[in-house]
C-alpha cells in the first residue's frame, strides 16, 4: 500500500513534469510568431498597443516571459485572453474540461462497454453468425474515422430522422441537455470500441482454452462465472494496457467532434483560439491536455496491479 | 462407463480420440490408467465430467454415475456434478490455477458452488483445507496468489480444491508430471491417504509404472484410444498378456531386475488417430504379431480371472519373448 | 563445422544473410496472400494509386473549376457525384483527392522511417547516453496528444511564421516531427535485441565495423516489422490530413482534399448530402484498405500474434 502510495506520489510529480515540458514547447513554439492577436485591431495608436504589450507582459524578453509563464502554470494560473480581454484562462477552461470530460467518459463507456461486449459475444459464440456480424463490423469499425461517423450521425439523427428528434438538439448552439450526449459519444467512442473488441475476441479466445479455465469448468462453476470471473477477468489485461493511447485517441477526436456537434469544451475552444491567434489559451489548453492524458494513464497504471497481481510497484 | 467413443470433428474428418473404453470402478479403489501420451488417457478422464474440449464429442456410450448417466445429464445437473461428485487435478499446476485469483478464495469458490456449504462455512473451510493437504502456514498463505506458490504447493492447493466437496471419485491426470522428482512422492501420497479418509475412489492417469504399481488396485492400459490390457495390479504386473503392456514393463528400469535382463524399449510411435492401421492397432510396432493381426482386431477378452487383454496371441503362450524382442 | 570448412570473412556474411531473408520474405509473402481481407486492402490500393496517377494528367473536369453546372446539383450522368456548393465537379475533386491522399500517406510513411530508423538503431544499438536522451523523448512523447502539437506545428511552420507554404509538405513535415517515436521505439527494441545474436557476434568477430554491422546485419532482419509500422502510418498520416482540412487548418481551398470537402458538404448536409458522403466514403475505404494491408503484413510476418 505504501509501495503504491509512493509510485502514485513519483507519477504524480512525473506528469507535472511532462504537462510544464510539453506546453513549453508550445509556448515557445507559439512565441516564435512575430505579432500576435493585437496586430488584427488596425485602428490601434502605437502607444494603446504599446501599453496593450505592456499589459499582457508581451513587451518582456522571452525569457523573462517564459519564467513569468512558468510561475503561472505552477500556481494554476495560465493568465488571460488576449482576444477576450479580462477573461482569465484557468476557470475557463477548467469549466470547458467538464463538458469535455462528460463527452470524453461516455466515449469511453461506448469503447469499453460495447467494445468488450461485442468481443466477449464474438469469443463465446465463435464461427458462428454473430461472431462473423460482430467481427466484421469491427474489422470496418476501427477505420472510419470519428468525424465521419459524426457527420453521419448528425445527417442520420438530425436530418432523416428530424420527426423524431425533432431536430432540436444538434443544430441549437446550447448545451447542457442529456439526450445531446449519446450521439458525439457514439461517435468518438465507436472506432475505438471496433478496436476493443478484436481485442478482446482474440484474448478472449486465448483464455477460454487455458488450463485454468478448464479447472474453473472442472469445479462446477456456473458457466457465468466461470466466463466472467476466471475467463475474462484475465482476458481483460492485455486489453487494460491499450487504455492510455485510447484515452489519447479520444481526446484527438473530441476536437472534431465537439467543433462538429457545437460543444463548447476544450477541443473547440482549442480550434477557435487557434484561428483567432489567441496564443495564451492555446498554451492554456494544451497544458490541460498534457496533464489530462498524464492523469488517465497514471489511473490506468494503477488499475492494472489490481487486475493482475503478479505486477507489482 | 460402457463403450464410450469420443470423437473429434476436424477439417478433412473425424478422429477418434477413444473408441469403445469400457471400463467400471468400485468405492474405494484406486485404478490406474496409463499409456503413452496420445493414447486417450487424459480423454477418457475428461469425458467423465463432459469436459472434452471443442471440437470433441462424446458420440456413443454412457457413463454411468450410480444411476445416472453423465451423458444425458442436463448442463445444470453436469455443473452440479463436476466438482461435487467427481473432481479432477490436472497435470500441470502451474497453468492450473486462476493468476489473478487468491489461493484462497479459488479453494472457496469450489465449496460454494454446490450449496454443500454457506459462504459463511465455506469460508472457515478453506484454511482447514489447506492444512490437510499439508500445506505450511496455511493461515498466512490463503491470501497469496498462485504465482507465489512453489509448483508443489500449487498442487496441494489444487488437491485441496479437488476433495474440498468430498467427491466420491477424485481424478488425477498425470499429477506429478509437471513436478520436481522430490515432491512426486510427497503428492502421491497425500492423495492415497486423502482418498482413505474420505473413502473416494481415484483414478490415476499416469505413464509411470511404478507409481501404478505402489499406489493402484487396478489397471487398465490405453493404447490408440482402445483399452487392450486391464485387470488387477498383481496379475498385471506379474503376467502382463498383452504385448505392448509387456514392453511397457520391461521398458521400466527395475532395482531387483537381474543384470542380463536388458531393458527393452518400444520402437516407433503410436498411430497417428487420424490414420489408424487395420487390424489390431499394436501391430505395426509389436514384436510377437501373427498374420491374423494384420486384417483383424482382437477382442478385449478374459485371459485370466479378472484379467483382459486385447491380442491374438498372449504373452502366456510365447515361449521366450526377450529373446524374440530383442531381435 | 567450423573445422571442416576455414571461415572466410567475405563468404561468412553473405552465406550466413541470405538464406534467412529469402524464407522470411517469401514466407511473409505466401502467408499475407491467403489473407483475403489484405488483399482486398491491396487491390483498393492499387486502384487508389492508379486514380492518383491518371488524376496527374486528367480529371473530368479541372478540380477547382467552378460553376460545371448548378450548385450542390446530385448525381447525374453527366457528373456521376454530383457537383459541389461551388458547382465544383465532385468526381474530379475526388479523384484529385487521391493524389494528395497518396502523397501525404506515402511521403509520411518515408519521412518517419527516415527519421525513426536511424534514431532507433542509434539508442538500441549503442544504448548508453544516445539511448537515454532518446528514450526520455519517445516516453514523453507518449503521454500526450501528439497529433495536436503537429496541428499547432503545421500552424506555426506555414499561417504563422510563413516558412512552408500550407500544403502537403507541411503536413508531411508535421505529422512526422510528431510520429517517428513509434518507429523508432520499435528499431530500438529490435536493435536492441538483435546485437546480441550470434550472427551479429560473428560479423563483429570478423571486424565489421559498425556501420556494416547496423546495415547489413541488423537493419534487413529488422524490416519486416519496419515495413509494417510504416504501412500503419500511412493511414494515420492520411487521416491527420483530413482531420486538418476538415477543421480548416489543413489545406486551403480551392485544393480538393477529402477532409476539406467533407467540411464544404457538412454545412449543405440537410438537403445536398451527396457532396458530404462522396468524401467521407473515399477516405473511410482508404484507411480500411490501409489497415487491412497493414494487419495482413503483421501477420505475415509475425505468425506467432496470429489468432
Amino acid at each position: 500500500m505504501r509501495g503504491t502510495l509512493l509510485y502514485i506520489g513519483q507519477r504524480l510529480v512525473l506528469i507535472a513534469v511532462t504537462t510544464v515540458l510539453v506546453s513549453s514547447i508550445v509556448f515557445l513554439l507559439l512565441h516564435q510568431i512575430p505579432g500576435n492577436a493585437f496586430l488584427n485591431e488596425t485602428r490601434q495608436t502605437p502607444q494603446a498597443l504599446a501599453a496593450e504589450l505592456h499589459r499582457y507582459g508581451l513587451d518582456l524578453p522571452l525569457q523573462s516571459q517564459y519564467v513569468n509563464w512558468v510561475q503561472g502554470v505552477l500556481h494554476g494560473n495560465l493568465g488571460e485572453s488576449l482576444v477576450n480581454r479580462q477573461v482569465k484562462i484557468t476557470p475557463l477552461l477548467v469549466r470547458e474540461t467538464s463538458v469535455s470530460a462528460t463527452v470524453g467518459f461516455f466515449a469511453l463507456l461506448v469503447t469499453v462497454g460495447l467494445g468488450l461486449l461485442l468481443g466477449v459475444v464474438a469469443a463465446l459464440r465463435q464461427n458462428t453468425w454473430i461472431d462473423y456480424l460482430a467481427s466484421s463490423t469491427a474489422v470496418v469499425g476501427y477505420s472510419i474515422p470519428s468525424f465521419v461517423i459524426a457527420i453521419f450521425g448528425l445527417l442520420v439523427f438530425g436530418h432523416y430522422l428530424y420527426l423524431w428528434t425533432q431536430g432540436t438538439f444538434y443544430y441549437v448552439p446550447g448545451w447542457g441537455k442529456l439526450e445531446q450526449i449519446p450521439v458525439p459519444a457514439l461517435a468518438l467512442g465507436l472506432p475505438y470500441a471496433s478496436y476493443v473488441a478484436r481485442l478482446t475476441r482474440a484474448s478472449m479466445l486465448e483464455t477460454i482454452r487455458t488450463d485454468y479455465v478448464r479447472t474453473a469448468w472442472a469445479k462446477g462453476l456456473k458457466a457465468r462465472v466461470v466466463v466472467v470471473r476466471h475467463a475474462l477477468r484475465n482476458a481483460l489485461i492485455p486489453v487494460v494496457t491499450i487504455l492510455g493511447p485510447l484515452i489519447t485517441g479520444i481526446i484527438t477526436g473530441s476536437v472534431v467532434i465537439e467543433n462538429i456537434f457545437g460543444i463548447p469544451g476544450l477541443g473547440k475552444e482549442f480550434v477557435t483560439s487557434i484561428l483567432a491567434r489567441d496564443y495564451n489559451i492555446v498554451i492554456g489548453v494544451f497544458t490541460f491536455y498534457a496533464a489530462l492524458v498524464g492523469l488517465a494513464n497514471l489511473t490506468v497504471d494503477v488499475i492494472y496491479p489490481i487486475l493482475d497481481p503478479r505486477i507489482r510497484y | 462407463m460402457q463403450d464410450l467413443k469420443v470423437q473429434f470433428f476436424v477439417s478433412g474428418g473425424t478422429v477418434n480420440a477413444v473408441d469403445g473404453v469400457s471400463f467400471e470402478i468400485d468405492r474405494g479403489e484406486i485404478v490406474g490408467i496409463v499409456g503413452e501420451s496420445g493414447s486417450g488417457k487424459t480423454m477418457t478422464a475428461l469425458s467423465l465430467l463432459r469436459l472434452i474440449p471443442e471440437p470433441g464429442r462424446i458420440t456413443n456410450g454412457r457413463i454411468l454415475y450410480g444411476e445416472k448417466d453423465v451423458a444425458q445429464m442436463t448442463d445444470e445437473e453436469i455443473r452440479e456434478f463436476r466438482g461435487n461428485e467427481i473432481a479432477m487435478i490436472f497435470q500441470d499446476p502451474m497453468t492450473s490455477l486462476n493468476p489473478v485469483l487468491r489461493i484462497g478464495f479459488q479453494v472457496e469458490e469450489a465449496m460454494i458452488a454446490h450449496q454443500r456449504f454457506s459462504n459463511k462455512q465455506a469460508k472457515e473451510r478453506v484454511v482447514p483445507m489447506l492444512q490437510r493437504v499439508r500445506i505450511p502456514a496455511a493461515k498466512d498463505r490463503v491470501r497469496d496468489y498462485p504465482h507465489q506458490f512453489s509448483g508443489g504447493m500449487r498442487q496441494r492447493a489444487m488437491i485441496a480444491m479437488g476433495v474440498s466437496n468430498e467427491p466420491s471419485l477424485l481424478i488425477a491426470d498425470e499429477p506429478t508430471t509437471a513436478l520436481d522428482v522430490t515432491v512426486q512422492a510427497s503428492i502421491i501420497e497425500l492423495i492415497r491417504d486423502l482418498s482413505r479418509e474420505l473413502r473416494a475412489s481415484v483414478i490415476l492417469i499416469t505413464h509411470n509404472m511404478a507409481l501404478v504399481a505402489s499406489l493402484c488396485n487396478r489397471v487398465i492400459v490405453m493404447y490408440a484410444g482402445r483399452i487392450v490390457e486391464q485387470g488387477p495390479t498383481r496379475a498385471i504386473f506379474k503376467n502382463p498378456q498383452h504385448p505392448y503392456t509387456w514392453s511397457l514393463l520391461r521398458s521400466m528400469p527395475r532395482v531387483d531386475e537381474k543384470e542380463k535382463e536388458r531393458l527393452i524399449s518400444i520402437k516407433g510411435l503410436p498411430p497417428d488417430l487420424g490414420k489408424m492401421p487395420p487390424g489390431c492397432k499394436f501391430h505395426p510396432r509389436c514384436k510377437f504379431r501373427v498374420d491374423r493381426c494384420f486384417t483383424e482386431e482382437p477382442p478385449l477378452d478374459e485371459v485370466d480371472p479378472g484379467q483382459r487383454a486385447r491380442c491374438w496371441v498372449l504373452m502366456k503362450n510365447i515361449a521366450n519373448p526377450e529373446a524374440q524382442a530383442q531381435t | 563445422m567450423a573445422q571442416a570448412a576455414p571461415v572466410i570473412q567475405p563468404d561468412l556474411e553473405l552465406s550466413y544473410e541470405m538464406p534467412e531473408q529469402v524464407t522470411l520474405l517469401s514466407d511473409a509473402w505466401r502467408r499475407l496472400r491467403r489473407n483475403r481481407l489484405a488483399l482486398v486492402g491491396a487491390v483498393i490500393i492499387g486502384l487508389l494509386f492508379i486514380t492518383a496517377l491518371i488524376s496527374i494528367v486528367w480529371t473530368p473536369y479541372p478540380t477547382w473549376l467552378q460553376a460545371v453546372g448548378p450548385t450542390y446539383q446530385p448525381p447525374s450522368a453527366a457528373h456521376p457525384l454530383g457537383l459541389d456548393q461551388a458547382g465544383r465537379d465532385i468526381l474530379s475533386r475526388i479523384m484529385g483527392g487521391a493524389l494528395i491522399t497518396v502523397q501525404v500517406g506515402v511521403g509520411s510513411a518515408i519521412i518517419v522511417s527516415l527519421i525513426g530508423i536511424p534514431l532507433g538503431l542509434l539508442a538500441g544499438f549503442y544504448r548508453g547516453k544516445v539511448d537515454t536522451v532518446i528514450s526520455f523523448f519517445i516516453n514523453i512523447w507518449y503521454g500526450i496528444p501528439d497529433l495536436l502539437v503537429a496541428l499547432i506545428l503545421v500552424f506555426v511552420l506555414s499561417d504563422a511564421l510563413h516558412l512552408i507554404p500550407r500544403g502537403v509538405l507541411v503536413i508531411i513535415i508535421a505529422f512526422s516531427l510528431t510520429r517517428w517515436m513509434d518507429v523508432a521505439r520499435l528499431v530500438r527494441g529490435q536493435a536492441l535485441a538483435l546485437r546480441e545474436r550470434e550472427f551479429v557476434e560473428a560479423a563483429r568477430m570478423s571486424g565489421a565495423r559498425d556501420f556494416a554491422l547496423l546495415a547489413r546485419h541488423i537493419l534487413p532482419n529488422a524490416l519486416g516489422p519496419i515495413i509494417v509500422q510504416a504501412t500503419f502510418a500511412i493511414p494515420a498520416a492520411v487521416l491527420f490530413e483530413a482531420f486538418l482540412s476538415f477543421l480548416g487548418l489543413g489545406l486551403p481551398s480551392p485544393t480538393p482534399s477529402w477532409g476539406a470537402m467533407a467540411a464544404d458538404g457538412y454545412h449543405g448536409m440537410d438537403f445536398a448530402p451527396h457532396i458530404v458522403l462522396a468524401p467521407t466514403i473515399a477516405l473511410s475505404v482508404t484507411l480500411m484498405a490501409f489497415n487491412w494491408v497493414g494487419d495482413g503484413l503483421r501477420d505475415a510476418f509475425d505468425p506467432r500474434m496470429r489468432r
